[in-house]
């Protein structure tokens, strides 16, 4: 039904409709630019105009309800749990519980979020979109550098790792450094610098972390390399011949001609990392001590998990959630600034 | 992308996605509306945990008939898996598509009683005249309040196994008392220096549950309608401080096993590592169907007391409860015909369990297999259950009592002070 009222119409339609949705990318990105396009003459030229202007939106119509019903619809009952206090007995009765702002206040003022929770989420995931991404673009590096036969069997190996589920390759993980049997402990305790019965990484903040950083970040980085790599093919070859000539050495080109160019890909890679790594869930919960035994290593995404699957505390699971996506908002907010921005001096 | 190249909308790619769109959305409509079917005329739903028993399909099949015989009405049966069991009760619960009779694990009762989910079987059970014959742990297990919110159906309980061969060929005797248990772990430390004699495990709390109830403690206790929290009780932190000791001053058992769940502690023992462990009645028959050879090998006593006698041991298990079904009447035909009798021993016997009903015990016990018999006389004689509140759910949720063992295993806190701080934390979640 959306084609027919536009049947009417010739080609000279097409602009108009590429508007609505391009302003509206342009809102979300902060860069609104939209305008009314001329109309012609009295009442004919403003239904026509009213017609074109609803079109795309009728286009967009079911993906839009689509998107209403799985994304928007959880997202508001997820704010409306966090400010109540709902158990089982809510679940089943089916009733509201409002309490405010309480757990909010609660967990803000809990001096575990500040000493334990946030520092587990934000340390570990700022450590890891850094070696995520110098690791990744090493990688891309390397990579344009190689042969076709190297590169084809390097890339292949990277897809491996990227393929692998997260929860496949934590197991994995867990197994090398399975403080008993695992291949590190085995290797250790030959050099005769670990005694294995005496030995578990898992129990230590630290070492836990560690293990889950190389996990995350064997899982992340081929995504970084492989879009760095397509991104340094884009750099015209005069740049770095010139710079040769110019004498300059490798290091120099990198920061020097490589970085600029391929900068907004950089600053996507590191926001898509950022959020990925910011909301790791499988890779703590399924570590051994991870799924809230060991309070130590406790993050956001296993502790809202915990209080509301748990405990069966929804509303201050949902919270938790809600500051959690906060903190993501107000980071990729920080970072979109700065890729535009960059777009503008362009 | 809706854009053909001459700048006019593909009209029909258009129209296939709108209905494309729709398709799904209505799609989801369905799927949404679609479980209700279950409920309506003479069916019953039933809901089963996948698993337990390797015989369980020509179970349901023969249940199926005998509960259409008896009554006329066609039974529904959903196997789930007990790791998302929890889950998907509470999510059917907020979606109302909950089975009219589910088997729950038995500490879940209070949980889903004190939400108002489960029906209060007591008048029936006491009219019904199997009041009495039920295995007390499990009957404690399931009221709250004077209210029982679940049929026991068949049970476990962890014991002490150990492998007979080694004890044999070393000549050591199967400790019954704890400082034979230290004894006999100090010298299979000597004599086996490649096994671990004993692990001390911080990923499960029933091992040590056991060592506080048999120092005469309590984990929490009940005072009016108020519990709070005695796990930092002298006698408590008693047996806490025995069982992490063997750890922590012993050595008999690894530091690995501070993070073990009770599968990795089996999985130690099914390999050949350790030479006893504090295991569930359930495991023998995974150890026999892996290798019948175990027949040989395993030797098993009740959970020795501090100066003999038995720890009691955590009885868990399953209840049979009924969601608030429509049908009543028939929902309890079927919770009799599948707790009681035949299909109670039947279903005990081929999944490795214990039946709920105290008669059909006695004649396990009776039976005297040295495999099953010591498992039978603890759940028996030395059952005990975790607090039946609401609240201790929660508490397990939050990991309160493996957090406080890993603590101690791991050198972060000494006994009293890992009991003191668990002792809090479960005082917060009572609300005392």
């Amino acid at each position: 039904m959306a084609g027919e009222s536009g049947s009417g119409l010739t080609g000279a339609a097409a602009p108009e409709e590429a508007a609505a949705p391009a302003a509206l990318a342009a809102t979300v990105t902060g860069r609104g630019r939209g305008g009314e396009p001329a109309g012609g003459g009295p009442r004919e030229a403003r239904a026509r105009r009213l017609r074109r202007g609803l079109r795309p939106w009728l286009l967009l119509a079911p993906a839009l309800l689509v998107l209403a019903v799985l994304l928007f619809w959880p997202l508001v009952r997820v704010l409306q749990l966090s400010l109540q206090d709902y158990g089982l007995r809510e679940i089943n009765t089916g009733e509201s519980n409002y309490i405010g702002l309480g757990n909010y206040r609660e967990i803000l003022g809990d001096s575990f979020l500040w000493t334990k929770v946030l520092p587990n989420t934000v340390v570990f995931a700022l450590a890891c979109v850094l070696l995520t991404v110098a690791f990744g673009t090493l990688v891309a590096l390397l990579l344009q550098r190689l042969g076709r036969v190297w590169r084809t069997i390097c890339s292949s190996v990277i897809m491996m790792a990227w393929a692998m589920p997260a929860v496949t390759g934590t197991y994995v993980w867990i197994w090398v450094f399975d403080p008993l049997d695992g291949v590190v402990s085995g290797g250790l305790d030959a050099l005769g610098l670990i005694d294995p019965e005496q030995t578990n990484w898992f129990t230590d903040r630290w070492a836990f972390y560690a293990i889950a950083a190389l996990n995350v970040v064997h899982h992340g980085f081929p995504f970084v390399a492989v879009t760095v790599y397509a991104a340094l093919l884009t750099i015209p070859r005069e740049l770095p011949e010139a710079a040769l000539m110019d004498g300059a050495n490798a290091w120099q080109r990198f920061w020097r001609i490589t970085v600029p160019v391929i900068r907004p890909v950089f600053l996507v890679v590191t926001i898509l990392s950022t959020i990925w790594d910011f909301k790791v869930f499988a890779q703590v919960y399924l570590m051994p001590g991870g799924a809230g035994s060991n309070e130590d290593v406790l993050n956001l995404g296993v502790w809202s998990y915990i209080q509301s699957f748990s405990r069966n505390e929804y509303g201050m699971g949902s919270a938790i959630a809600v500051l959690l996506t906060l903190l993501l908002l107000g980071i990729t907010v920080l970072y979109i600034r700065l890729l535009s921005r960059e777009r503008d001096e362009l | 992308m809706l854009h053909t190249p001459m700048g006019r909308p593909p009209l029909r790619r258009a129209r296939r996605l709108v209905a494309g769109a729709a398709a799904v959305l209505s799609l989801g409509a369905l799927t949404a509306c679609g479980d209700d079917g279950g409920d309506g005329g003479d069916s019953l739903q039933l809901w089963i945990m996948e698993g337990t028993n390797p015989d369980a399909e020509p179970y349901v099949e023969s249940l199926k008939e005998a509960f259409e015989e008896q009554t006329g009405a066609t039974l529904d049966v959903q196997f789930i898996q007990w790791a998302d069991a929890h889950d998907k009760i509470t999510t059917a619960m907020a979606g109302d598509e909950l089975p009219d009779v589910a088997e729950i694990g038995t500490t879940w009762a209070p949980e889903f009683g004190a939400a108002g989910a489960l029906t209060d079987l007591s008048e029936t059970i006491e009219s019904e005249g199997l009041a009495d014959d039920l295995v007390p742990a499990l009957r404690e297990a399931a009221t709250v309040d004077g209210a029982v919110y679940g049929m026991p159906w068949y049970a476990g309980t962890r014991s002490l196994m150990y492998r007979k061969d080694i004890f044999e060929e070393h000549g050591l005797q199967a400790p019954t008392t704890w400082d034979e248990l230290r004894d006999v772990a100090l010298q299979l430390k000597e004599l086996e220096p490649d096994m671990i004699p004993f692990p001390v495990i911080g990923g499960g709390e029933y091992s040590v549950d056991a060592f506080i109830w048999g120092a005469g403690g309590q984990i929490a206790e009940q005072d009016g309608d108020q519990w709070h929290s005695t796990i930092n009780s002298p006698e408590a932190v008693e047996g806490i401080d025995f069982y992490t000791s063997l750890a922590t001053e012993d050595d008999v058992s690894v530091a690995a096993a501070s993070t073990w769940l009770e599968t990795d502690q089996l999985e130690s023992f099914q390999n050949g590592q350790s030479a006893m462990v504090i295991n569930g009645n359930w495991t023998v028959n995974t150890l026999l169907a892996d290798d019948p050879s175990w027949a040989d090998k395993i030797g098993v006593v009740p959970i020795p007391g501090p100066e003999g006698g038995f720890s009691p041991s955590f009885v868990g298990g399953s209840l049979l409860g009924e969601f608030n079904s429509d049908q009543p009447d028939l929902a309890w035909d079927l919770i009799e015909l599948m707790s009681t009798g035949d299909f109670a021993s039947q279903w005990a016997e081929s999944s490795g369990y214990f039946p709920g009903q105290q008669s059909l015990l006695d004649a396990v016990v009776a039976e005297n297999d040295p495999l099953v018999a010591p498992f039978a006389q603890q759940m028996s004689e030395a059952g005990a259950s975790v607090p039946v509140t609401e609240a201790y759910g929660t508490i397990q949720g939050d990991q309160v009592v493996t957090r406080m063992v890993q603590e101690i295993l791991s050198g972060d806190a000494s006994v009293q002070e890992a009991a003191d701080e668990a002792a809090a934390s479960m005082d917060e979640t009572f609300g005392g």
